[in-house]
């Protein structure tokens, strides 16, 4: 077995044991970058600064001083995610030119932790999309079907875990885009509880949505991440004062007593009927396996898509007003005033579903129009909220599809904004509620294309969701290796 | 026909807080350009704002000052335009939620008083300097993010005196809690005027909105003016709009902003990186407790150390003049005296300032070494007011410039019995005039023994010993 | 909900964007599409949902007062179009005169 096959808790137990050295595994991960360029997973590298800090690791390690937890691990950051002296371009035009001068809360922890960037990951453009196909840099594909897409809008982070350019990336989540397209290239991605992880210097799409995620190819792998990442962040004043437990303690004890629950709304008709025959198995594993499975009734979860557009995209609107071309980004080269800079700036700056959703946005914001959408909206939020406490006090965890079918084709959807919004009909009710979920992999379909499945928690119930996914994990892989 | 002002004023002003509103960078007037910056000043992406909770407290604290009613929730939401002075193209103000709701206060006006309401006060940012230069203009994001409060009256004025009168009213109350410095040459404390004309006993008429106000003297004026441009327009038959007009103070008018149909739509929504806040009673009760006291309080006290209604008045009128008072009277406690040197000496200096500059230069407790000096007779009053310039000038230690500008004051009787033994000798009209009961002779006594030791004669002295000499 | 190409106009000025006339048609008939789907939201009965929120206290919560280094001015503008002597430089944003 090669070393990039490897999981991140593997690797880290070999370098721990100095059987390898972040400098070997930073040019493995370099020499796979380049072999598998035609993904398009990433928009920028850091091979140089890498290879330097990798050494320092190694050095470290090898005079036996103390290291951080993930000393030495390569890991890709999603675009949308400043580090200091990086390019951050979210995938835009606009922020094509743009070098960070401060990093983000949540790879600062990383970095404290001995992990060693080497990427910055392509995606929708400012992370709105789910299929990746709005980049400014192209495409990226899926790495089990090229000519599919690999999920958005975090589909770099992924194709890159997935194709094993690196051990482990950092995504991110508004509606989805962690989980989506880690089941359409079948690895590990979780949600947090929305406060569970700093959103300091991650570029806002949806604030009161937006959370980082891990992606990993184990459940363990995402779990050791989040230990890292999460926690009160005094720049971040949305992030949750809540201890952050130890979400490895329990990720071995198995299902035995877990009550999962399981809601008619995520296996409605719209699901895929290969997809739910997955689940299906996946469900009856479970109660073989000790787990006790109920009902639940998520009523209102159907009029969660309609409350995250009209939410994000009021959130989007406020929030890349400040691409104005004066501070940072690319200034239209020709004006007539400063209003005139506004218009031809942002116009050339932004992509087409970037311009849809800031419309849209300021649509259910202006007068006239804010009660019937945006607050109207905002209570909706809350009758789902409730729904899930609720269905928490039956069950410890639920349990449904990531995504009613697998990966589409490149293409297919890139027209038809309705149907393109519809993948996220699974992911989106979580963000609405935010709660945590992790999506992981559930076998595949008859063209070999990955099924995901979604082991969502209450609130700050990450621990849980681990525990149960590791045990369907340990079941679903075996064999495998 | 007889028509009636309505006015409304929305004051605001900066917070003396050490940082900004939202960041750690400094609050600080005129600080090289960008220096006073981070993400968040210059909204990058990825900068989220973290509230500062001393600007909360000094909201909360004005409102307790004005009688506002402090909102146990309270939200800060974006106000959304785009213009190069706001970094994140939104404002975070209030709205729905604001700090401070209700409130007011009393303005004197035509000898009388007048209850002005106010509507709320919310806290809020404020936007970056544009400086205009020849052919573009620079952006410096310093003053971006500064904390400011809102003061939103209720439509109770009707006059540009009202207004002023209020306007002072806040300036002052603003001061006596200490939560701003209210410079208006620093931008510091600046309004805007809402100004409807209508005909006494008719509905209210269409408000209009007067920005670029920079004095108190430009707010009178501009009220003025507006409200006479609208009452001739209806004169004329013609029609007020809902418009803001901006006040050009050199020309002496007033002119439309924006035209009606690009009216602003300013999509307040809660912003959704800043968590709602909640304010307990007994946090308000304990910032109730720090509220340092007002003008009217001081005024009660002061009338029981026994000075008058019009020099309470005139102590009060600004918190550093009652400061000051008080600062005195710790080192040396002779209300009276210490009182009308103020009032006479003080105030006089302070008047040949520009309104704006009217700040005592004085140390307290300088004033009062040199005024424990003239009360006991080491120095007279000539000496005072001597030493006085000198303290107001250049600073220094009373007791060591009683020294340095020879002003001891000479209580030898027998040294003052050989001077005027003199002046009486060499003046025998005047001793005559005496002996005949003009009494107002003494004064030239007085005067020659000053010029005769150099102005260090203690007066009192000198007087007795004339009335013995000449008997 | 039915929206008018005028409005989609007004919303393309309210948002700093230009769109032909080709792009605002194809614009309004996916809004369309759009509002469609976002009226899912009226078929949840809210009667009695207020809109309060989870909070913070501002005695304990909040930010102290304490002042943090701010960035150098080169960092500041270092992504600017245009600067000039740290400054942000913009076309004169001229008073309506």
């Amino acid at each position: 077995m090669e070393l990039l096959d490897l999981s991140m808790s593997e690797i880290l137990t070999k370098l721990n044991n100095k059987e390898v050295t972040s400098v070997e595994l930073v040019k493995l991960c370099q020499k796979r970058i380049e072999e598998t360029k035609d993904l398009n997973a990433l928009i920028s590298t850091c091979f140089d600064t890498a290879l330097e800090q990798a050494k320092i690791i190694d050095s470290k390690r090898a005079k036996g001083e103390k290291v951080g937890e993930l000393a030495g691990v390569p890991m890709v950051i999603k675009d949308n995610i400043n580090i200091l002296g990086t390019k951050t371009t979210c995938a835009s035009k606009f922020l094509s030119n743009y070098t960070s001068i401060y990093t983000a809360t949540c790879v600062k922890k990383l970095l404290d932790a001995g992990v060693v960037v080497i990427g910055k990951a392509n995606m929708d453009e400012f992370a709105m999309g789910s299929s990746n196909e709005n980049s400014a840099f192209g495409p990226v594909k899926n790495p089990i079907d090229k000519t599919r897409v690999p999920g958005g809008s975090s589909g770099g982070s992924v194709c890159s875990v997935a194709s094993k350019q690196c051990f482990a990336s950092l995504g991110t989540e508004t509606g989805g885009s962690v989980r989506e397209p880690a089941s359409f290239c079948g690895v590990v991605g979780l949600k947090p509880t929305y406060g569970r992880v700093s959103r300091y210097g991650v570029v806002a799409f949806a604030s009161s949505l937006d959370q980082v995620g891990p992606v990993t190819r184990t459940v363990e792998d995402n779990a050791r991440i989040l230990s890292v990442i999460a926690g009160k962040d005094e720049m971040d004043m949305t992030s949750a004062n809540v201890a952050v437990p130890n979400y490895l303690a329990n990720i071995n004890k198995g299902v035995k007593g877990i009550k999962i629950g399981v809601a008619k709304q995520f296996f409605s008709d719209k699901l895929d009927g290969e997809v739910r025959s997955k689940l299906d198995d996946a469900i009856a594993w479970y109660q073989a396996n000790g787990a006790q499975i109920v009902d639940v009734d998520l009523p209102s979860i159907d009029a969660a898509l309609a409350v995250y557009y009209v939410l994000s995209s009021a959130e989007a609107a406020s929030n890349l007003a400040r691409f104005d071309g004066i501070r940072y980004g690319v200034r239209a080269d020709k004006y007539d005033d400063i209003i005139d800079l506004y218009f031809k700036s942002r116009t050339q700056g932004f992509g087409k579903e970037v311009k849809r959703r800031i419309m849209l946005g300021n649509y259910v914001l202006s007068s006239g129009y804010y009660d019937a959408f945006y607050r109207k909206a905002k209570r909706v939020q809350k009758v789902i909220k409730h729904e899930f406490i609720e269905a928490f006090k039956h069950c410890d965890v639920l349990l449904s599809p990531t995504t009613s079918t697998t990966a589409f084709k490149l293409g297919e959807k890139s027209n038809d904004p309705v149907a393109m919004y519809l993948s996220d009909v699974f992911t989106v009710p979580i963000n609405i509620a935010g709660v945590p979920s992790l999506s992981i992999p559930c076998g595949v379909d008859k063209q070999g294309l990955p099924v995901g499945m979604q082991i969502i928690g209450a609130h700050f119930e990450e621990a849980k969701i681990y525990q149960v996914a590791a045990a369907f994990e340990k079941h679903n892989t075996k064999g495998e290796k | 026909m007889e028509y009636e002002t309505v006015i409304g004023l929305e004051v605001h002003s900066e917070l003396n807080t050490a940082t900004k509103c939202f960041c750690g960078c400094k609050n600080e007037f005129g600080a090289p350009v960008n220096t006073n910056c981070c993400p968040i000043c210059i909204a990058l992406p990825g900068a989220l704002p973290i509230v500062n909770s001393e600007a909360v407290k000094k909201a909360i604290l004005m409102g307790l000052a004005v009688g506002c009613k402090i909102s146990n929730y309270s939200v800060f939401e974006r106000k959304n335009y785009f213009y190069p002075d706001l970094a994140k193209a939104y404002q975070i103000s209030q709205a729905e939620y604001p700090l401070c709701i209700g409130g007011g206060v009393e303005i004197d006006i035509d000898g009388g008083k007048k209850y002005i309401r106010l509507n709320h006060i919310h806290l809020e940012e404020d936007a970056a300097k544009l400086i205009h230069t020849k052919g573009e203009t620079l952006v410096d994001y310093n003053r971006g993010g500064v904390p400011l409060i809102e003061m939103v009256s209720e439509p109770d004025m009707n006059s540009a005196d009202e207004a002023v009168a209020f306007l002072e009213k806040l300036r002052t109350t603003l001061l006596y809690a200490g939560v701003s410095d209210c410079k208006m040459q620093e931008g510091s404390i600046k309004c805007d005027v809402n100004v409807s004309v209508h005909q006494k006993g008719k509905p209210l008429g269409t408000r209009v909105e007067l920005k670029n106000l920079n004095s108190f003297r430009a707010v009178h004026r501009a009220i003025e003016y507006e409200s006479s441009r609208q009452i001739e327009e209806l004169e004329k038959g013609g029609k007020i709009f809902q418009e803001t007009r901006r006040w050009d103070d050199e020309r002496g008018i007033s002119y439309a902003m924006r035209s009606k149909e690009d009216s602003q739509d300013y999509r307040y929504f809660p912003d959704p990186d800043i968590v709602p806040i909640s304010v307990s009673e007994e946090y308000i009760a304990s910032i109730k407790r720090e509220l340092p006291r007002l003008a009217e309080q001081r005024k009660t006290e002061y009338l029981q150390l026994g000075l008058t209604e019009s020099d309470a008045d005139l102590l009060t009128a600004q918190r550093d003049y009652a400061d000051f008072f008080e600062g005195v009277l710790k080192e040396f406690n002779e209300p009276k005296f210490v009182c009308n040197w103020i009032t006479a000496e003080v105030f006089k200096k302070l008047n040949t300032l520009d309104v704006e500059e009217r700040t005592i230069p004085l140390e307290p407790k300088a004033l009062a070494t040199m005024l424990k000096l003239y009360k006991t007779g080491e120095i007279n009053q000539a000496g005072a007011r001597k030493i006085f310039d000198e303290l107001w000038e250049n600073g220094g230690d009373p007791v060591q410039l009683v020294d340095s500008l020879g002003l001891k004051q000479m209580n030898d009787s027998g040294a003052l019995e050989k001077v005027l033994a003199n002046i009486i000798e060499t003046n025998p009209k005047a001793v005559q005039e005496y002996r005949d009961g003009n009494e107002k002779i003494m004064a030239f006594f007085v005067g020659q023994a000053m010029k005769a030791t150099s102005g260090k004669a203690n007066p009192k002295l000198v007087a007795e010993i004339v009335k013995k000499l000449i008997k | 909900m039915s929206v008018t190409i005028d409005e989609v106009k007004k919303l393309a000025k309210l948002s700093r964007l230009e769109f032909t006339e080709e792009e605002s048609k194809q614009f309004l008939s996916e809004f369309e599409a759009i509002l469609r789907q976002v009226d899912a939201i009226n078929k949840v009965d809210v009667s009695g949902v207020d809109l309060l929120e989870s909070t913070i206290n501002a005695d304990t919560d909040l930010r102290k007062d304490s002042v943090r280094t701010s960035l150098e001015v080169e960092k500041i503008v270092a992504n600017a179009p245009e600067s000039e002597d740290g400054a942000f430089v913009v076309p004169l944003t001229v008073l309506e005169d």
